[in-house]
């Protein structure tokens, strides 16, 4: 236990470690007016004990709250820092939030102050004030547009500054005696449940909670310390306070901030990050875009592109399947960088990337197989804001695509009879503050309940979707419906899915094609086709839809695999209550309309001859009579 | 493909406005002038001296008319006078003692002033005006020339260049030639590629575009067009001191006559208006293809052994290098310049057709 001992118990201490060791190496790098500012260790400590002078000249104390508001920015870094180092809350909050959420968020917190980027957040910090809340000083950064306002109480990070460093050269021994009064179990930072279900909880971290975390992923290589991050994550998600703060500071890394949101794609060029973290989505988007781009390009960088591409993305499927990727495949693979991947990752920031992370939802095959083969070691992590962030994450080796990993050091995981996650480790929290209930509901004998459904295979953990949407087979088999349907939507062909199986031996599924990319199919494999309903009938298109589902079924488990399907002759819409207006399914509602077709699908029929209600955008009512065929698979 | 630009970031507002902001670009021309400084080990002693050096000293020559063509966008038809201005002057200076340092000095500023005395007359009138008036200048100097014989020795005496020394070195090595011609033409390229991030530049590109325009917006157009006649005549002059003293070693009238002035122009025209590495590329066209295609084709009619009038021999090759400049420019207006601004283009995109902005 010597060891740690003397490592830094706090955040304040280890920003003091780094500023007495390090002092002149940069802790952050922030772009203002187009061009890079450096920020050293030691001048962040300056600015965080006079952040906290300031702060406390405006009535700071243990226990009282600062709520932080807008894009990353070192500022809002310094003052979160600086609320942890005075043992009050320090509140960020994703800077999209409406003023109606922050009003749930403040709740009764004794807030002290409020910390606005800009003039937007500024006015999203006036209005709680109008509401009758306590928001205590508000303190911008950016006066632009901030000339004119007569608000009182308000004012600029600059005057608290100079008011702090007054307060220093007063009294200089304040740091000192700040820093001893803090230990590892104060607050270190406070953040909120996303609220999807009732008023955000609120989740109160120690600074034992997002250490211990912080070390466990320097450990298990989430980041190679002294490397280059960007932060463009929200503040108001732990996973940007875990990484550029926390896994930042022990790593002693340099942390790029953006110039603004809009400006995030050009400024992580001129960075060139080698960490970098985004989600699933973001991936795909990102592949979209190459793949757009590629669509205008000359016939011969297109041949180019597609030669290179389709060959490493076969090496890395055989890789993954534990085949040898040969040869011949390296050397494509070695030529394909220098010539076609090497350039496309330069346009985007991304050559120098070692450590590349996706987490939050499962990533397509595709998707993850295009980023390999780019040479994008791409893996995924799991955690959540009360277990401070990170409890699995995968190996650099691994490519086992449908798990998160294994858990990180001190992380015990256990999956609860009802198939519940369940996480002990240094880094949960120690419950909601001022929710009892809640806290006794989310944390059993030290068991964080985490509300994700998953199962444990070969030590790494696969997550199957929340826990409160998990049904059983007859055999007794747990799935997550809409985890299935997800994974099923990450071919291109398939627009929507539901599977079906709760009660019933197998499962089965209805699927509805995407009318562009199966059309474009069709149109290049010469299936002739009249209507979205013909073409969904087609044998060719069940064929293809069925490679789809068998992909799928190979990395599910025996009693989950889907054994029969039925393409539908109409997509899912939500003005026939089939799916939420954001496309969310509603499974009930589909079960019921679709009641003969699933019926089939259970009893082996090879065809069905369904008939369905159709509601025109007129609001008229039709109904077509359709024979369907059933593929067993 | 080569040109990557992520991880390129800058501190401070110098750094962002540097002359390449692609790594692989300043690598490139670093390691172009370390093969200009290592060759004379690399290429043979005939080669250095009748090509690489006359071509290097002609583009510094073109770069000087690019400055009052490609940038500000004034026809110049008289600029080999203004280069035997120099030429005279600095070897007048050099032989009556003065050091070559000096002289190559003064040839620049004699050129600046006579130039710049025309050009006040002569811009007074554009366009086509104007391009007859830089003609007449050169029939004015060349007729100067010839007649005072204080300048010329004579009609058709030809007035020896004493040898170079420069800060007390006697350079008279092929190397040593070589060099004071690399240097000129290195000091004369970074002069122009400083000046399209610079006011001046800028003021000139406005002019160029249109001047009335560059006018109402606060520049003056006609200061800025002497500005650019003045400096283009100093960089002429210089290179033409620098012409007889390294290269000719003899200076004669007949050395800057009319065509030369539009062998310089044709340079500058078929490497690209405004373009530096166009200008670099378009004298080596107009320098070494005469050679080159004549040539081929004696190699041809020997080859061939094909019997061919010794007139005929001696015209062909021109028609056919009239043809491959015509070729040229049919084929990329903008010039040489263009082609590999284009290619440039292409291999930062790949492998998308195009970037967005």
């Amino acid at each position: 236990m010597n060891l740690s001992d003397s490592a830094p118990h706090t955040l304040m201490h280890l920003v003091r470690d780094n500023a007495r060791t390090v002092p002149g190496d940069i802790a952050f790098r922030e772009k203002v007016r187009g061009i890079w500012r450096n920020l050293t260790w030691a001048e962040l400590e300056r600015m965080v004990e006079t952040c906290a002078a300031g702060l406390h000249g405006l009535g700071m104390r243990p226990g009282r709250a600062v709520l932080i508001l807008g894009d990353n920015n070192v500022r809002l870094y310094a003052a979160l820092l600086a609320t942890g180092y005075m043992r009050g809350y320090a509140m960020p909050a994703f800077p999209d939030a409406g003023s109606e959420e922050l009003a749930h968020i403040v709740g009764d917190h004794d807030l002290c102050a409020v910390i606005v980027s800009d003039q937007e957040q500024a006015d999203k910090a006036i209005e709680l004030r109008r509401r009758g809340l306590q928001t205590g000083v508000i303190v911008y950064d950016d006066d632009r547009g901030l000339k004119d306002y007569a608000e009182d109480r308000m004012q600029s990070w600059d005057k608290l500054l100079r008011d702090g460093a007054a307060a220093l050269a007063e009294q200089p021994d304040l740091p000192e005696q700040w820093l001893a009064a803090l230990g590892e179990d104060d607050p270190a930072v406070l953040v909120h449940s996303s609220g999807t279900t009732g008023k955000p909880k609120s989740i109160l971290l120690s600074h034992r909670n997002v250490l211990s975390v912080g070390r466990a992923c320097i450990e298990a290589d989430v980041l190679e310390p002294g490397c280059e991050l960007v932060a463009y994550l929200p503040m108001g998600w732990i996973g940007d306070i875990q990484l550029s703060i926390v896994n930042a500071f022990l790593g002693r890394c340099t942390v790029n901030v953006p110039e603004s949101q809009e400006t995030v794609m050009h400024d992580v060029r001129e960075v060139a990050p080698s960490f970098y973290l985004a989600t699933p989505r973001s991936w795909e988007n990102l592949l979209t875009a190459i793949q757009v781009a590629m669509e205008d390009a000359t016939p011969l960088k297109k041949r180019v592109y597609r030669f290179f591409v389709d060959r490493s993305v076969e090496r890395e499927r055989r890789l993954n399947r534990g085949q040898s990727g040969g040869l011949g495949g390296g050397m494509i693979r070695w030529l394909g960088d220098r010539l076609v991947f090497g350039p496309i990752k330069d346009k985007y920031g991304l050559s120098r990337v070692t450590h590349a992370w996706t987490g939050g939802e499962a990533i397509g095959e595709e998707t993850f197989l295009f980023y390999r083969a780019m040479g994008l070691r791409l893996r995924q992590l799991y955690g959540q804001s009360e277990l401070s962030a990170f409890a699995t994450v995968q190996a650099a080796g691994a490519t086992k695509i449908h798990t998160v990993g294994r858990p990180i050091n001190g992380v015990e995981l256990r999956i609860s009879d009802s198939g519940e996650v369940l996480v002990r480790s240094p880094g949960v929290f120690a419950g909601y503050l001022n929710r009892p209930d809640a806290t006794a509901e989310a944390l059993r004998d030290g068991w964080l309940h985490t509300g994700d459904a998953g199962r444990i295979e070969d030590g790494e953990l696969v997550i199957e979707g929340r826990f409160s949407e998990m049904v059983s087979t007859a055999g007794g088999q747990r799935y997550v419906p809409t985890a299935i349907e997800n994974r099923l939507k990450f071919s291109p062909y398939i627009k929507d899915a539901a599977v079906f199986g709760a009660g019933r031996d197998e499962l089965v599924a209805l699927v509805c094609i995407d009318f562009g990319a199966v059309g474009h199919w069709a149109q290049i494999n010469g299936v002739s086709y009249t209507s979205y309903a013909d073409l969904a009938q087609k044998p060719k298109v069940y064929d293809l839809i069925e490679r789809a589902v068998r992909d799928l079924n190979a990395s599910q488990p025996d009693g989950l695999k889907i054994r029969r399907f039925a393409c539908l002759y109409k997509q899912f819409d939500p003005d026939d209550g089939e799916i939420t207006r954001t496309r969310k399914l509603r499974r009930t509602a589909v079960q019921e309309m679709y009641e003969p077709v699933i019926e089939a699908l259970h009893d082996a029929q090879p065809e069905v001859l369904t008939q369905a209600r159709v509601t025109y955008e007129t609001g008229a009512t039709g109904s077509i009579e359709r024979r369907l065929e059933l593929r067993e698979i | 493909m080569f040109y990557r630009l992520s991880g390129v970031r800058h501190f401070s507002y110098t750094g962002d406005r540097s002359l390449y902001r692609i790594p692989f670009e300043r690598n490139a021309a670093l390691a172009l002038l370390a093969a200009a400084i290592l060759a004379p080990w690399i290429i043979g002693e005939l080669t250095l001296t009748s090509l690489v050096q006359p071509w290097l000293i002609w583009t510094s020559a073109a770069l000087g008319l690019n400055l009052v063509v490609g940038w500000a966008g004034q026809l110049h038809l008289g600029y080999a006078a203004v280069m035997g201005v120099g030429a005279y002057a600095g070897t007048h200076a050099a032989r009556s003692g003065v050091p070559w340092e000096i002289a190559i000095v003064l040839a620049g500023f004699a050129s600046m002033v006579i130039g710049s005395v025309f050009s006040i007359a002569a811009l007074r009138v554009k366009g086509l005006y104007l391009a007859l008036t830089t003609l007449a200048m050169q029939f004015v100097i060349d007729w100067s020339i010839v007649h005072l014989s204080v300048v010329s020795g004579g009609a058709l005496a030809s007035l020896r260049a004493p040898d170079m020394s420069l800060l007390g070195f006697e350079i008279n090595g092929t190397a040593g030639l070589y060099y004071v011609a690399l240097a000129w033409c290195v000091l004369v390229t970074i002069f122009m590629m400083n000046l399209r991030r610079s006011a001046l530049g800028r003021a000139l590109m406005a002019v160029r575009e249109k001047d009335y325009a560059a006018e109402i917006i606060g520049v003056r157009s006609f200061v800025f067009k002497l500005v650019a006649f003045a400096a283009s005549s100093f960089i002429a002059g210089v290179s033409g001191a620098v012409l007889i003293a390294t290269y000719y070693h003899i200076v004669t009238p007949d050395q800057f006559s009319t065509q030369v002035s539009i062998q310089v122009l044709a340079m500058v025209i078929v490497g690209g208006l405004g373009s530096i590495i166009g200008t670099y590329l378009g004298t080596a066209l107009i320098l070494i293809m005469p050679g080159l295609v004549a040539a081929l084709f004696h190699g041809a009619t020997e080859l061939f052994d094909l019997r061919i009038g010794v007139e005929t021999l001696a015209h062909l090759p021109n028609a056919a290098y009239g043809a491959l400049i015509m070729g040229c420019l049919l084929w990329e207006p903008l010039g040489l310049g263009r082609l590999y601004h284009n290619m440039r283009s292409y291999l930062i995109a790949w492998p998308f057709g195009y970037l967005k902005k």
